[in-house]
């Protein structure tokens, strides 16, 4: 019962929380450019547009890659609030990533599949991060589900620092952040259009953006679990982090696709791996 | 109970001749439809009487059983002896003259000629039963039109089906014989027969490549052949017995005997096309796409990793089972990445064949429960899943006269039913609830306690293998325009078809049963409780029929809410530009229309297939040294 009434306040407040996050992270960025910025609440509004515009679709598929994309994101989020298990969770999260990537590929728009192409170089970049970092997370608590680590008493950032670190990597891969946003850009008139998202529009665009918002809070619940004793640190941590990422987005220029998968697998998997040895070893 | 064996047995050779000496077209119909119907009843009939410990097979016609298979064994190697002579290959001789001196040796001077029972059924040899008979008997139906439009295609005076379906139904029975061998000798002639059959299959159509890859296919599994001999005789002269269970009860008995394990697990590695003998399997895709599915689902390469699989118990433990783990996980994220480089629809296939073996035998190798429950798991669905997929790029391929995947682009404008069971065959190899990730979640679960390096390996094969499923399945879809006409499909095509497609679905949703009534008693110590169609354990919980009704009503809403496209507005694609009538192009300079494409990203400065293989084969065959040296 009580699981039940967990998820279903992850499905509401997430994708609440995730719009929230998307109107603070544009005012911050407003703020470092010296600019006014939006109204918090800005985000809904767009949303809340989107879904009032006119129906224009390439076919069918992607009407369906739409909405599983976004009830992949809410399931994923669900079993999260349930406390399932963490790669469980990750990979029902990857039908939504998957989906996205096909739906894109639907129509014909160079653009479109240039970007669906880059999405998956994304993908390959920060699966493998994540999967060890959740390796990481069995070898402390002995479980892959995130009720084990309730009963630590350590917070997980003390024994997997570096694993830390490398899921940052994929955090700003999956929040679509500069350097890595190279799937999506920002502005539509770059060279890249909108990347996958160009052909979705409409009522579609604003299923994707909702997915997005829970993507975004799947994400940083996973960043969250790493100090579990202490809600004050939690916040804390996850505040810093976050702000890293929006400084990050703000400092960097978008990379090439290469760059970032040299840069993950080397530097993000030696992280990662570093860190598990340390973890066997003891 | 030894009547239904002796039929799953020689049911398919009896069919085999009546398939070569009657040449109607007709007959041969009826008999491959007949005995699959046969089989698939006889297994699910082995099933419903449950295991059964081994028994003994008795005499024919006074010949007593055992001396029957030997005259085979030596009959067998003759004849790959003589193949070995017409294609003027030396390989092929040494490595067949090699077994049989070394067989003649051990049965006259070594053996004592005692009673071993022939043949054993546990859970997982009526596992592999039921696999063999229900999805190679599909294969071999699908095989009749597809060989009958073959052949039109080629123009021959003279059918050569009779002598093609001898060798797919006899496979068949060969299979069989092998996953219920007792007696370690037959299982090294059934062992043999499959080499010889999937020999012949890949050079049926006598082509100058089609004789190349067959005769490589033929030493390579010659020397895998050997290996198996030399694993029996060293594991005899510890063991001083030829009864498999017997061996296996007894458990790792000293570096002589574990070694022994060691060279039948490389007879294994050559028959699951294993890196660095995974060039016989993408050389065997130049054969008609039915020997390609049937080789890459339900037999011979399954057959390798049954043989790793049923010696588990006896390398438990020693530094051989990390060995095994380590080249399986190699080979897995290795053809995974091979894959990327691809766009032949049927190489991508074979890689991720040879990919996923590796996932098994890594199971094999990490041999705790919860890795063989992962290992029997990924063998069942990937049969379902992979003999679905090559079934569908065959139809495609007589359909589009292609099988590379930037071929099929937007093949559900043209061809909606195919493209759409293509696309549900490529989610069940991919995405959860279905079997196969399931198999590899556990996979993954299990691989965590092992060793770094084995679990880095997996994380990084994982994240590949996404990669070329996802655009592949991305670029069927298209559009389709409003009153196209319906796509036909001959019945025979659209049996095995849809019967695969539903079977990979179904089978997914009563994974927990499965697993429940069949592989929990068989690992022993079971890794998992079921509750509420649920597989929970100590270390993590896969909600299997939750998850199935959560994404399926999401699907169902999906599918409704996609239905009616056609009430939306239709956009042309965004080319930043004016688009053109004509499809493909937009308006360009001086008015004109410019064609554009987009293919997909290969990668080729990452995962270029030429240099990539030769650095994968040395890393492999370091790893097979380290894994048998590691053994003594």
């Amino acid at each position: 019962m009580d699981t039940l009434i967990l998820v279903i306040i992850g499905l509401v407040a997430g994708p609440l929380l995730g719009g929230l996050i998307a109107g603070l992270d544009r005012r911050v960025t407003a703020w470092f450019q010296s600019r006014q910025g939006p109204p918090i609440m800005q985000a809904f509004y767009d949303v809340a547009k989107l879904f009032g515009k006119e129906k224009m679709v390439v076919n069918q598929w992607q009407i369906l890659c739409a909405w599983v994309y976004m009830i992949a994101a809410a399931v994923s989020v669900a079993l999260f609030f349930a406390q399932g298990d963490l790669l469980l969770i990750f990979f029902v999260q990857a039908i939504g990533a998957v989906f996205l990537v096909m739906g894109a590929m639907a129509g014909k728009s160079p653009y479109s599949h240039v970007g669906a192409q880059r999405e998956l170089m994304q993908i390959l970049a920060y699966e493998p991060v994540l999967i060890l970092v959740f390796v990481g997370i069995y070898m402390v608590t002995g479980s892959f589900s995130i009720e084990a680590i309730w009963a630590q008493d350590m917070p997980l950032l003390a024994k997997m620092p570096l694993l830390y670190l490398a899921l940052g990597y994929a955090l700003t891969i999956k929040l679509r952040k500069s350097p890595f946003d190279f799937s999506t850009s920002h502005h539509g008139h770059q060279e890249l259009v909108k990347g996958v998202l160009t052909e979705y529009s409409g009522p579609y665009l604003a299923l994707v953006e909702i997915a997005h918002w829970y993507e975004t809070i799947l994400v940083l619940g996973l960043c969250a679990l790493f100090w579990h004793t202490n809600v004050a640190w939690m916040a804390v941590l996850l505040v810093v982090t976050y702000m890293l990422e929006i400084l990050v987005d703000n400092t960097m220029a978008r990379m090439t696709w290469r760059w970032m998968l040299k840069r993950v697998w080397l530097i993000g998997m030696g992280m990662s791996v570093v860190n598990l040895i340390w973890l066997y070893a003891g | 109970m030894s009547n239904l064996l002796l039929l799953l047995i020689l049911l398919p050779a009896a069919a085999a001749l009546v398939c070569y000496f009657v040449r109607s077209s007709a007959v041969r119909t009826l008999t491959v439809v007949a005995t699959g119907a046969i089989l698939t009843a006889a297994s699910l009939g082995l099933l419903g009487q449950g295991t059964f410990e081994p028994i003994a097979v008795g005499s024919f016609l006074g010949i007593s059983s055992d001396f029957l298979v030997t005259v085979l064994d030596f009959a067998l190697l003759a004849v790959i002896f003589f193949y070995g002579i017409k294609h003027k290959s030396l390989l092929i001789q040494v490595f067949t003259l090699a077994q049989a001196a070394l067989l003649v040796w051990f049965e006259v001077v070594m053996l004592k000629h005692e009673a071993v029972p022939a043949l054993m059924g546990d859970q997982l040899s009526l596992i592999m039963v039921l696999v063999i008979s229900i999805i190679g008997s599909l294969i071999c139906i699908f095989a009749i039109p597809y060989m009958k439009e073959h052949e039109e295609h080629l123009h021959l005076k003279k059918s050569r089906q009779p002598q093609f379906f001898f060798f797919l139904v006899l496979f068949l029975g060969a299979m069989n014989g092998l996953v219920l061998s007792n007696n370690i000798l037959w299982m090294y002639f059934f062992f043999e027969v499959t080499t010889l059959c999937s020999f012949m299959l890949i050079g049926h159509d006598a082509t100058e490549i089609a004789t190349k890859n067959s005769v490589r296919a033929l030493w390579m599994n010659s020397m895998g052949g050997l290996a198996f001999v030399l694993g029996m005789v060293l594991v005899y002269m510890k063991t001083g017995t030829l009864d498999v269970s017997a061996i296996l009860a007894a458990g790792p008995q000293g570096a002589l005997m574990v070694t022994g394990v060691g060279f039948i697990c490389l007879a294994g590695f050559t028959k699951a096309a294993q890196v660095p003998f995974q060039s016989w399997l993408l050389g065997a895709m130049v054969a008609p796409t039915p020997v390609s599915a049937l080789l890459h689902s339900s037999t011979m390469v399954k057959a390798g990793v049954f043989v790793v699989l049923r010696f588990a118990p006896a390398y438990v433990g020693t530094f051989l089972s990390t060995g095994v783990a380590l080249c399986g996980a190699f080979t897995f994220v290795a053809c995974a990445a091979l894959c990327i480089g691809q766009s032949n629809g049927k190489k991508i296939l074979a890689y991720s064949t040879v990919s996923n073996l590796g996932l098994i035998i890594c199971c094999a190798g990490i041999n705790t429960p919860l890795a063989l429950t992962a290992a029997v798991m990924l063998i069942v669905f990937h049969a379902i899943s992979k003999s679905l997929l090559f079934l569908c790029v065959g139809t495609i391929e007589q359909a589009i006269g292609s099988r590379d995947i930037e071929d099929m682009r937007g093949l559900y404008a043209k061809f909606p039913r195919t493209a759409t069971i293509t696309i549900i065959g490529i989610l069940t190899m991919l995405l959860p609830p279905f079997g196969v990730l399931l198999g590899k979640w556990m996979a993954i679960e299990a691989g965590a306690s092992t060793n770094v390096v084995v679990i880095t390996m997996l994380a990084l094969g994982s994240a590949l293998t996404v990669v070329y499923w996802a655009r592949w399945g991305g670029s069927l879809m298209a559009t389709r325009e409003e009153g196209a006409p319906a796509e036909k499909q001959a019945a025979l095509i659209r049996l095995p078809l849809t019967v695969l497609c539903l079977g990979a679905v179904v089978l997914s949703v009563a994974a927990p049963w499965f697993y429940n009534s069949l592989l929990a008693p068989w690992v022993g110590a079971a890794p998992f409780t079921m509750s509420l169609g649920s597989l929970n354990s100590a270390t993590g919980s896969f909600a299997v029929v939750p998850l199935f009704i959560a994404l399926g009503l999401g699907l169902l809403f999906a599918i409704k809410a996609a239905s009616g496209f056609r009430k939306a507005k239709i956009a042309p694609p965004y080319l930043a530009g004016a688009n053109a009538e004509e499809d493909g192009t937009y308006i360009g300079p001086m008015n004109g229309p410019v064609p554009f494409v987009a293919n997909n990203m290969y990668l080729g400065e990452l995962f270029a297939e030429g240099k990539l293989t030769p650095i994968f084969n040395l890393l492999a065959i370091a790893l097979i040294v380290l894994m048998l040296g590691g053994a003594l």
